[in-house]
């Protein structure tokens, strides 16, 4: 028995006979329907160009004000990472390190690490660490949730509807582009197959060296 | 037939239903399979560290569970914001948030965040005991539906931190001298709720379900 020719599906650990779906394709486990792959066109180009446009809008959403409300004549603008800051003012050390992961630090860190891993597959470019990359952008996707805070945003702005005059700035459409950036990323990444390129680029560097 | 799609992944032809019985480990990283009469400790694909279920998965689980179920009752007792306006401090737990966009006519945003802060987290401490219970006591089910339960119970869980999310920007905003928005305590419960029912749904294996049925 050859350990290419099978699959196990990771939830229910049924052992089945590897099946290689084509682009456009879905393989699910026959006994608890997971989704067990789906291949994507293109998947490491798209990636690589999603992630690049992600990373660079990163920035303008992260600095730029978002939303401006004006109570009585007193304007506040709110931007990202300034919610981190009243918290953590406010005594609530534990909540603002929470948002601040949540909404800053774990996208960020997942862009960057589809840029480099797609980066590097891309040029067929092999690294010791593109396998601990892969695994901590595995782990961390959950854990960004810049979707959630878009909704955050939309409920606080209803919230505020009734006592404030808003207006949104640059900020927003950044953060609202990146997310569909983002969403993009996901829906685009591969990961059957960066693991298998990952793969493959590790043993042509040992046959080469 | 079983599955949906178009690719169909067939049984490998054995009575035991188990991988893990037939001598395969999946790696839970990369998904490559190594077998275990080689008695590997690490992925030869990946260099992670194998193991046929998540180490200590129920115990982990139920200590994390006991600990949000705790933390659950001071996040709906106590306030999550105070709304300081001229000097009288308003606190607001959160049912206090939901039932006043309901008075606001705001039903659809009123239905999305009693959803996403008071059933999403009630129903996942009682699902997540459920699934515990059954993987524990071995009780014979349908684990393909208990299957399903548990990824919609990992898909849900970080839609609860909408409340937080909406707080933080909230005392951002709100800062005048006439009125003000700060977090209260129940915040900091209730993000620890919203993490520590991840986490316990992260270490959980679905694959206990399956290992326990007699007749697959």
């Amino acid at each position: 028995m050859a350990t290419h020719d099978y699959d196990i599906c990771p939830e229910c650990d049924l052992l089945l006979n590897a099946a290689l779906p084509k682009i456009g394709e879905k393989a699910h486990c026959p006994r608890c329907g997971l989704l067990l792959s789906r291949p994507r066109k293109r998947s490491i180009e798209r990636t690589f160009a999603l992630s690049i446009a992600g990373f660079i809008l990163f920035f303008p959403s992260l600095l730029l004000p978002m939303v401006g409300v004006t109570i009585m004549g007193n304007i506040s603008t709110g931007v990202l990472y300034a919610g981190v800051l009243a918290l953590f003012n406010d005594g609530m050390e534990a909540v603002a390190i929470v948002v601040f992961l949540a909404s800053i630090l774990f996208p960020l860190v997942n862009i960057s690490l589809a840029l480099l891993i797609s980066g590097h597959l891309y040029f067929n470019h092999y690294h010791p660490y593109l396998a601990t990359c892969m695994r901590w952008m595995q782990n961390l996707n959950e854990w960004g949730m810049l979707e959630v805070y878009m909704l955050g945003i939309i409920v606080a702005c209803v919230k505020l509807m009734a006592l404030a005059q808003l207006n949104f700035g640059w900020g927003l459409y950044a953060f609202v582009a990146l997310l569909i950036i983002t969403t993009l990323l996901t829906s685009n990444l591969d990961n059957v197959l960066f693991w298998q390129r990952i793969h493959e680029l590790r043993k042509n560097k040992h046959h080469a060296g | 037939m079983f599955y949906s799609g178009n690719v169909s992944m067939n049984y490998a032809k054995t009575s035991i239903m188990q991988a893990k019985d037939q001598g395969f480990i999946r790696c839970h990283d990369c998904g490559a399979l190594s077998e275990t009469h080689h008695k590997l400790s690490h992925c030869p694909r990946c260099d992670s560290l194998l193991h046929a279920r998540h180490p200590h998965s129920l115990q982990r689980a139920t200590a994390l569970l006991i600990s949000s179920f705790l933390l659950y009752i001071p996040a709906n007792i106590f306030p999550v914001m105070i709304v300081n306006q001229f000097g009288a401090g308003e606190p607001n737990t959160i049912a206090d948030g939901i039932i006043e966009l309901f008075d606001a006519g705001m039903i659809p945003i009123g239905l999305l965040v009693l959803v996403a802060s008071i059933l999403v987290p009630s129903s996942k401490l009682i699902g997540m005991s459920a699934l515990i219970l059954c993987a524990h006591f071995r009780w014979q089910i349908n684990a393909r539906r208990w299957t399903k339960i548990y990824r919609a119970i990992a898909f849900v869980g970080r839609w609860s931190m909408l409340d937080i999310f909406m707080i933080s920007i909230l005392v951002d905003l709100v800062n005048f001298s006439g009125i003000q928005i700060i977090a209260g305590s129940a915040a900091t419960a209730f993000a620890s709720v919203v993490i520590l029912t991840m986490l316990a749904a992260e270490n959980f294996d679905p694959r206990l379900l399956w290992d326990n049925q007699q007749n697959l």
